[in-house]
């Protein structure tokens, strides 16, 4: 992440990410197939690729995908998701493109796709909890809910860092990830998380102050 | 481990670490990190939160997009939100109407048991003092003859007084508060004398009803 070139602020997430995604996502097979198409869809915004896709064009709806599936696969991951994260991304886009009259572009895409993906989770969360009858299922899930994390943690300090994270509360871990790892604002956030900017804000900072007393204390 | 009193410069941390400042903006943080060990130290934790989350599994794209709906199976955007606002519209002007249906019933039948205790109550507390004479029927009641509800009432009932009269016309029962002693006594004889005089057969069903009632609470 640190290797992103620094751009200013407010051009939308969507764009802060583009670069790293599609070339982590993306195999080099892949890449040279679509090779020719990715120029113009390089520059192109959401709405335009929306307009595109709905017009038919369906290597719009692949180059949605490509901008905003890793970051969603991430926040999946960073909320405990075990080995489900590409059955969530996928829901999400589905659910997101049924739908996807619904949105408004006054908010970002890549926002809006968070709140869906957020919800599925929730949702998930809820059915399996339902299913196992096991009221304790959060306490019970929280020595396994990283799993998935665990083999992808190569250092020993990153990997006591998702144990710290997995520690918080889910709302504030929610609101820090999207903070830290998505670069979120706190009125997006809010958004997706179904809050005011100010709690966002008080969240993001009580869970900076355990994080640090967690790591270092 | 404290924080740091600089508020400003905190918020901007996390945008410091993933690279997306302003070159100005990341030049003026990146020198007050410099200077603040409080804000150094947490801006290596957002780092190493950053590294520690950064690696998510793979997405297959091309299974994602393939299970997309297809554009044309999509509902277009007056279709979705017309008939929801409609719904939303339908659902409150229908519990608009229960509410004011409910609200009118509500209100109908309080009146009517509010109307029903106060005639009961007035008949039960007036009940051994009531009366009715033939000064408290109305004129177009009392008629003539026999095509009336009242029988024949012998002279002394006439020795009512007069603010028991009146006051008969303003309540169903009346009232004996003005009456002496001898007036009642002479009351209860005319009562006496109505209840012996045969009753005619009514012709208007409606005023019959109170003649029994108040005979009956004297009784």
């Amino acid at each position: 992440m640190s290797t992103e070139p620094s751009r200013p602020r407010g051009l939308g997430v969507e764009r802060q990410h583009r670069d790293v995604n599609v070339a982590r996502f993306a195999t080099s097979h892949e890449l040279n197939r679509m090779g020719q198409d990715r120029e113009p869809n390089e520059d192109a915004t959401d709405l335009d690729l929306i307009a595109r896709w709905k017009a038919g064009d369906e290597r719009a709806a692949t180059a949605l995908v490509e901008r905003h599936a890793p970051a969603l696969a991430r926040f999946a991951a960073s909320l405990g998701e075990r080995a489900d994260v590409e059955e969530v991304v996928q829901d999400t886009f589905v659910r997101a493109f049924a739908s996807i009259e619904s949105f408004r572009a006054d908010s970002a895409l890549r926002t809006w796709l968070f709140t869906i993906e957020r919800r599925l989770i929730l949702d998930r969360r809820r059915s399996e909890r339902r299913r196992r009858s096991d009221a304790s299922l959060d306490e019970a899930d929280a020595a396994t809910e990283f799993d998935a994390l665990d083999g992808m943690v190569a250092e020993e300090a990153e990997a006591r860092v998702v144990g710290v994270v997995q520690r918080l509360s889910r709302l504030q871990r929610e609101v820090f990830l999207l903070r830290v790892n998505e670069g979120l604002s706190y009125k997006q956030i809010a958004e997706i998380v179904g809050s005011t900017e100010g709690a966002a804000r008080v969240h993001y900072h009580n869970a900076v102050r355990a994080v640090k007393e967690l790591l270092y204390v | 481990m404290s924080d740091c009193a600089n508020v400003d410069m905190r918020e901007l941390l996390p945008d410091f670490a993933g690279g997306t400042l302003d070159a100005q903006t990341h030049a003026r943080v990146e020198a007050h990190v410099a200077s603040c060990a409080d804000c150094a130290s947490e801006l290596e934790t957002l780092r190493l939160v950053r590294r520690a989350f950064a690696n998510a599994p793979s997405i297959d794209v091309q299974r994602i997009v393939a299970a997309l709906p297809q554009p044309s199976a999509v509902p277009a955007a007056d279709s979705r939100s017309r008939p929801s606002v409609r719904r939303w519209t339908d659902w409150r002007i229908a519990a608009a109407l229960t509410m004011i249906t409910v609200g009118g019933l509500s209100v109908a039948v309080t009146q009517r048991m509010r109307l029903s205790n106060s005639v009961d109550s007035s008949l039960v507390q007036q009940r051994p003092e009531s009366v009715v004479t033939p000064t408290s029927v109305p004129p177009a009641v009392r008629g003539s003859g026999a095509t009336t509800t009242q029988p024949a009432i012998p002279p002394q009932s006439q020795a009512v007084h007069p603010v028991r009269a009146e006051k008969a016309q303003l309540s169903f029962g009346g009232g004996v508060d003005g009456l002496d002693r001898a007036a009642i006594e002479a009351l209860m004889g005319a009562l006496d004398e109505i209840d012996r005089a045969p009753v005619a057969p009514s012709v208007e069903p409606d005023r019959a009803p109170l003649l029994p009632v108040i005979t009956e609470g004297r009784r």
